[in-house]
């Protein structure tokens, strides 16, 4: 299913907008901790899909978005975001061929890397958020990459 | 298994490499600029603007529903709630009798100490935007910004008392950090006896704590703290917070106090920016210790809560 490159910019930007929105949207309390990192699960969906349209680009733009929304320092999702998007990339033939097992589990190691460079950045502009929740994105986002990336992949081929 | 069917291979990404490292660096510069040398402020006011319909489109569903569930609720409870407000309201004017006699009694005393902290001459009203910025910090988006004049380290205020301080002004947005959020730092006076100390944020909406009072501080449980105006940042004599415990650990040189905060942080829905008077901020801005207003029945108090609110100056200690 080979399609041209334009053709593919308007589902990413339409999933990229609505997992933005997904990630600010108010939740209760309880529930809000468990929230996973939709935009990065999306982001990473699309470089391991198809690299070169969107790919890092994306990557960068949903960064940059994030930070604006969270109010951080900029470039600091940007960052993040590039470089685990960069790596997915670089697996992405393995990971096609990857059991669902598999694949939750890089998209795990991705993940945490993500938080990891976030955390750091945090910390080196001195602002640490030490809380142990932040760790638990990463986990939650591996539990529902298979979802996702099915109904993607799903709506995708319509 | 999820199936990937792209036909993009391995040989369509020559130059990942070199792209990463391109935008890894483009990002590095972002993040230096903006925090070293913070030149980046129109760059993020223009890139606020741009989110700004997809936090208006999140917001709206919840706002609609709101509006929803106003118009369609009963007589009964449109009722109840009238007579409600209406109790309110007396109590309020009760309250306000004596008010303005009060208020000039107290410029006139104030005018004799040469002292006008705590005035404050306009006031703006904002909406919190529905929207989960940040999970890990306690802040909130208000649809107030630059355009309505709003600064970075204005006081904001809701009914029931201080509610935190501008982080952020974007064009059409400000970003406002709650008392609550673990890097706020708030100077304030117990109302009972003059005691000035700070009041730091827990990361908890419903706990501030003092962090800085002897154990041997003359501090109970229901004691009201007040802003003390110091620092410049907040008018002074507005309510932060009531005292809900203190442990004494004879062991330690430091009492644990713990406060609730005044205003309804977690269900405020409008919050007040407020601008001081440009006398109040030129007396504000240097204030030394000794002309402070002290009053006589201040308990002796370490030398670390007379030094503190120098120092942290009421703003989120970054």
């Amino acid at each position: 299913m080979m399609r041209d490159e334009p053709a593919r910019r308007l589902p990413m930007a339409l999933s990229a907008l609505v997992a933005l929105a997904l990630s600010v949207m108010p939740l209760p309390a309880p529930v809000d901790a468990f929230r996973p990192d939709f935009l990065v699960l999306v982001v990473f969906y699309w470089s391991i899909e198809s690299p070169r349209t969107g790919g890092l680009a994306l990557a960068f733009a949903s960064g940059l978005a994030l930070d604006v929304i969270r109010g951080v320092v900029l470039g600091q999702h940007a960052l993040a975001l590039t470089l685990m998007a960069a790596w997915a990339t670089n697996l992405r033939l393995r990971l096609r061929v990857f059991s669902v097992l598999s694949q939750s589990l890089t998209i795990f190691a991705l993940l945490t890397g993500y938080q990891f460079v976030l955390f750091w950045i945090d910390g080196a502009t001195g602002n640490p958020v030490t809380t142990f929740s932040r760790w638990l994105a990463p986990v939650i986002g591996a539990c529902i990459w298979p979802l996702l990336a099915g109904l993607m992949s799903r709506v995708d081929d319509r | 298994m999820v199936a990937f069917r792209s036909t993009e291979t391995s040989g369509r990404t020559t130059g990942l490499l070199l792209r990463c490292v391109l935008y890894c660096l483009l990002a590095l510069g972002l993040i230096i600029f903006d925090k070293r040398y913070d030149h980046l402020g129109d760059l993020r006011r223009f890139l606020s603007v741009v989110v700004v319909p997809v936090q208006i489109a999140v917001a709206s569903p919840f706002q609609g529903w709101d509006w929803f569930r106003e118009s369609v609720s009963s007589r009964e409870t449109l009722r109840a709630d009238k007579a409600k407000l209406e109790a309110e309201l007396r109590l309020a004017n009760f309250r306000l009798q004596r008010y303005e006699a009060l208020e000039a009694e107290s410029q006139r005393l104030r005018a004799l100490r040469e002292n006008t902290a705590g005035v404050s001459n306009r006031f703006v009203i904002g909406n919190i935007m529905d929207l989960d910025i940040d999970a890990f910090r306690e802040r909130v988006l208000v649809d107030k910004g630059a355009r309505d004049g709003v600064f970075v380290g204005q006081a904001v205020l809701d009914s029931g008392g201080v509610f935190g301080q501008v982080a952020r002004v974007g064009e059409l947005t400000s970003e406002v950090i709650l008392v609550s959020d673990g890097t706020h730092a708030i100077p304030v006076q117990i109302n009972r006896n003059g005691l000035r100390t700070i009041a730091v944020g827990t990361g908890d909406m419903t706990r501030l704590k003092l962090p800085y009072l002897s154990t041997s501080a003359d501090v109970t449980a229901g004691d009201l703290l007040v802003t003390s105006g110091l620092g410049g940042g907040f008018p002074a004599g507005y309510p932060v917070g009531t005292i809900i415990g203190v442990k004494r650990d004879p062991a330690q040189s430091l009492a644990e106090v713990e406060v609730r905060p005044a205003a309804a942080l977690d269900r405020s829905r409008e919050v007040m920016f407020v601008w001081l008077t440009p006398e109040a901020r030129a007396t504000l801005s240097a204030p030394p210790p000794a002309s402070v207003p002290q009053p006589a029945a201040a308990p002796p108090q370490g030398r670390r809560s007379a030094a503190a609110p120098a120092q942290q100056n009421g703003a989120p200690t970054k």
